[in-house]
């Protein structure tokens, strides 16, 4: 086992589902209460690392952190390096490239709370913000969980995207699941087998947590 | 002065061949109006134009003097700032409170003057051994006193039933229509209540608007 890339996953996949946290929020409450027509413009855009291939996201990134783009720029005149094979732009990537999974449970959970008590709560003098933070949020807290809970697995799970932004360096941007092809290329079948073997067993968990937990609710709530 | 003045029109165009209009004006002084009416006719939607939850293509409303909306002078003040109390049909309880803290969601006061509040009310309405109780552990009709409590305790300027009273038999139905009246001999607001039940409109409607099609047909 591998436990600098181990500890290097669990670190990237850690700050992707807090920063997705934080931004797949306020994106989800967006996509779910506008009223906007051409919101469905910004779900497309959200859901396309569901379809495209990891490398073309990969590609658009490597060029976007190059010194020939604004966002390059100004990274090296803040930080002095670049963003192309560092945990820094592994770190942009992973978040763009798992938003989907972080998103689309949150906006379910949202569209799952019923408009009515919404509009109870306004008549009770709410404001927006007392809405969303008393009796949406709350309501919502399932497909708020299982959100987080698989942007962290499928940050873990990626391979493409660290690829082509990341490259292979160990430590700063090793993961496990590029480890497991490392191993492989060096014929080190056993390593591999059982950096998969824990990757395999950590999905499933992770996975069986999600679902018991929105049965649980749906049976709670059916009662 | 407490009256409530209300003159709106609203076209509903949401498929070609069910055009749906709205057009009421009518005014109601303290006490309970009924607004009576088979389903289809507009009721409802005359409570959400008057809580804000719906915008009517024009008219104005006004409760005690003060205008909630005129078209004319492009005013519409958002729900939250209305005092307008309302009772949903499905209540609309929030389900992950307690029934304290049902009633206390809508108290601008803070501290030992909330508190005393919600006991009060809860005490009135005959719910305070109830108070640590989610909606879904207790019955119906103690849900129907939870939502009536939750709506007055906020001393509304105006209060909108939507067939609240409409699930429960007679019995419990007339001791809730009765803690209401109480409530309303010391606090003269103009309650609007929406049924299509005659017997609910007779046990607690001093006036009755008779709605057909969109429009008041009879008062």
């Amino acid at each position: 086992m591998n436990w600098q890339a181990f500890a290097l996953t669990g670190r990237l996949a850690t700050l992707t589902a807090s920063i997705l946290t934080l931004v797949g929020v306020p994106v989800a409450l967006w996509i779910t209460f506008s009223r906007r027509q051409w919101m469905f413009l910004v779900e497309a855009f959200v859901a396309m690392p569901l379809v495209l291939p990891p490398t073309v996201l990969g590609f658009y990134l490597l060029v976007a952190f190059g010194s020939n783009t604004a966002l390059g720029r100004w990274f090296e005149r803040l930080t002095g390096g670049t963003l192309a094979f560092t945990f820094s732009g592994l770190v942009i990537a992973s978040v763009l490239y798992s938003m989907p999974f972080a998103v689309q449970p949150m906006v379910a959970g949202f569209r799952s709370v019923d408009r009515k008590l919404m509009d109870a709560a306004r008549t009770l003098g709410a404001g927006r913000w007392k809405v969303y933070s008393q009796i949406v949020l709350p309501l919502a807290w399932p497909g708020l969980l299982t959100g987080v809970m698989l942007s962290f697995a499928h940050t873990v799970g990626e391979f493409g995207v660290v690829l082509m932004v990341g490259g292979n360096i160990p430590g700063a941007t090793r993961t496990l699941s590029i480890d497991i092809y490392d191993q492989v290329q060096a014929l080190d079948y056993h390593s591999a087998n059982q950096t998969a073997l824990v990757l395999l067993l950590f999905s499933y968990t992770l996975l069986c947590a999600v679902y018991g937990l929105n049965r649980r609710t749906a049976l709670l709530d059916s009662r | 002065m407490s009256d409530l003045k209300l003159e709106i029109r609203k076209t509903f165009n949401a498929k070609k061949l069910h055009r749906f209009a709205l057009d009421v004006r009518f005014s109601s002084p303290a006490g309970v109006s009924v607004i009576f009416g088979p389903s289809g006719s507009g009721k409802t939607t005359i409570l959400q134009c008057l809580a804000g939850l719906t915008t009517p293509d024009e008219g104005s409303i006004s409760v005690a003097g003060e205008v909630l909306f005129d078209s004319r002078r492009k005013i519409n003040l958002p729900p939250q700032e209305r005092r307008v109390g309302y009772v949903f049909q499905d209540l609309a309880l929030f389900p992950h409170m307690t029934a304290a803290d049902n009633v206390a969601f809508g108290i601008r006061s803070n501290g030992d003057q909330r508190t005393r509040l919600v006991r009060d009310i809860l005490e009135r309405f005959h719910i305070a051994h109830l108070a640590g109780n989610r909606p879904a552990e207790i019955s119906g009709g103690e849900r129907q006193r939870v939502a009536l409590a939750r709506a007055l305790v906020t001393n509304p300027r105006l209060l909108l039933l939507d067939e609240p009273f409409s699930a429960l038999d007679d019995e419990l139905k007339q001791a809730i229509i009765g803690d209401l009246k109480q409530w309303l001999a010391q606090n003269s607001i103009p309650v609007l209540l929406v049924t299509h039940d005659r017997s609910e409109a007779s046990l607690l409607g001093e006036r009755m608007l008779l709605m057909k099609n969109g429009s008041v047909v009879g008062q």
